[in-house]
């Protein structure tokens, strides 16, 4: 191997290979709705303590079931009734495991979440603050977007570089879309976490989109649309956006334009200036 | 709303703004339980963990960050499950589809790429337990030292002497054609 002879090479292999590495994960959504609907059932407390945990067998003492049996109040016929509803015989099992509903089940529940997000009287949709998260960025819609403010401040450690040295640095596989050639100009910011590649009235910015969140972007409505072309989210709107440092709070927020935010690969892109016809088609050109 | 206002909120019973966390770190979470060897049990793990850490709310640091405070519910729950299950935890994963061709790259260096990242990774799961932990923290999550000392529960001196030990041992082992 030629490249192990230093510890930095070794441990960027490592980083890349860390990024290679798929764990397969649910929807946010999904799991948002699971663990509310366990913390839901908080107030049953005691009912959980007789119960033994379903979905860890091993973790069922029956000792200590034996030993706690009076505190369990099955034996007291007042408790049943005022309780009743709240036993879960009347349940299916997949939600008393609070665990995931099978896939049809999924669907149907995203289906109706989607329709009651979308699809909602106005007046209703105004009330709601719904968080999207993809490829690195969350999207906050519900609040009313931010006001114009001031010059953008660059990004932290935000220099100009060539196209080749943002290869080199970039912590990610760098892409660029063939519709638009050479790009005028490059930022590599923030120790290669994020590229920006610049040509006249486009902005494509590219990061390290699989770990945690990079940007946060604040809407109003409407709801930003799917783009199927490229599976990523058209954002219409101007809206405020700021740039989240590993581990940190967001930083000052600027005003974006309308936006295509998609991921190529490993690599978190979002793409502010052109029109949504111009910018799926660019985005569609990336190799 | 940032980390800081979610748990304000949370503490004090809104559900949606802890909603908002679960949705923030559920990616996160899955990816630390999944490495640190939940298998296919981590979507358990995770679900608990956050069951948990709504629970215990009110023994978070406020100020410090809500992550490694959350990923450490995280680690606990994988130790307690691999320990229940009694065996060896794993690195549950494997390589991700294929890189995408990014520029010019002929099939045989991509050949070797490939070949030197499944050694490398064979080389990481045979480490011992308690390196393996700080290398997974430390470069597979991209965590900084003091955050892997706080989700391992261990001193940061003894995140660096495992890094350290961790890092020598793998040199030796992909360094050895």
């Amino acid at each position: 191997m030629s490249d192990d002879d230093g510890p930095e090479p070794l441990e960027a292999r490592l980083r890349a290979l860390g990024a290679d590495l798929t764990a397969p994960a649910p929807p946010p959504a999904d799991v948002a709705r699971a663990v509310r609907a366990r913390l839901r059932d908080d107030g049953a407390e005691d009912e959980r303590a007789w119960r033994p945990d379903r979905r860890r067998p091993d973790r069922w003492r029956p000792d200590r079931w034996r030993r706690d049996w009076w505190r369990r109040d099955w034996w007291r016929p007042d408790r049943w009734r005022r309780d009743w509803w709240r036993r879960d015989w009347w349940r299916p099992d997949w939600w008393r495991r609070g665990r995931r509903p099978s896939p049809r089940v999924a669907a149907a529940s995203v289906a109706v979440l989607m329709a009651v997000l979308l699809g909602a009287t106005p007046q209703g949709r105004a009330a709601v603050v719904s968080v999207l998260r993809f490829a690195g960025v969350d999207i906050h819609v519900g609040r009313p977007g931010p006001l114009p403010t001031g010059v953008p401040s660059p990004l932290p450690g935000e220099r100009r570089v060539t196209l080749e040295e943002a290869r080199r640095t970039a912590r990610f596989p760098l892409a660029v879309p063939s519709a638009l050639g050479a790009p005028a100009d490059v930022r590599l910011a923030d120790g290669g976490r994020v590229v920006t590649l610049l040509w006249p009235g486009v902005r494509l910015d590219e990061f390290d989109g699989t770990l945690s969140v990079v940007w946060h972007k604040e809407l109003g409505e409407p709801f930003p649309e799917q783009v199927d072309a490229v599976r990523g989210w058209w954002i219409r709107q101007p809206h405020g956006v700021s740039y989240v440092p590993f581990g940190g709070a967001p930083r000052e927020e600027r005003v974006a334009g309308p936006t295509l935010v998609w991921q190529h690969g490993l690599v978190g892109m979002r793409l502010e200036g052109p029109d949504r016809a111009e910018a799926v088609r660019i985005a569609s050109s990336v190799r | 709303m940032d980390d800081d206002e979610a748990v304000t909120r949370a503490l004090a019973g809104d559900l949606d703004a802890y909603e908002v966390l679960v949705t923030r770190y559920s990616a996160v979470a899955h990816r630390t339980a999944s490495l640190l060897g939940a298998a296919d049990e981590a979507e358990d793990v995770v679900q608990e963990a956050f069951v948990k850490a709504f629970r215990h709310l009110k023994g978070f640091r406020r100020g410090s960050s809500f992550r490694p405070w959350l990923l450490r519910i995280v680690a606990n729950e994988t130790h307690d499950l691999t320990r229940s299950r009694g065996r060896r935890s794993d690195l549950a994963l494997r390589l991700g589809r294929e890189r995408e061709p990014y520029g010019p790259e002929d099939p045989q260096s991509a050949a070797v790429d490939a070949d030197g990242r499944s050694r490398l990774l064979e080389a990481v799961r045979a480490l011992p337990h308690g390196e393996r932990e700080a290398v997974v923290c430390r470069y597979f999550l991209q965590l900084s030292e003091a955050e892997t000392a706080e989700v391992l529960g261990v001193r940061l001196g003894t995140v660096k002497s495992r890094t350290f030990r961790a890092l020598r041992r793998l040199r030796e082992e992909v360094g050895r054609e």
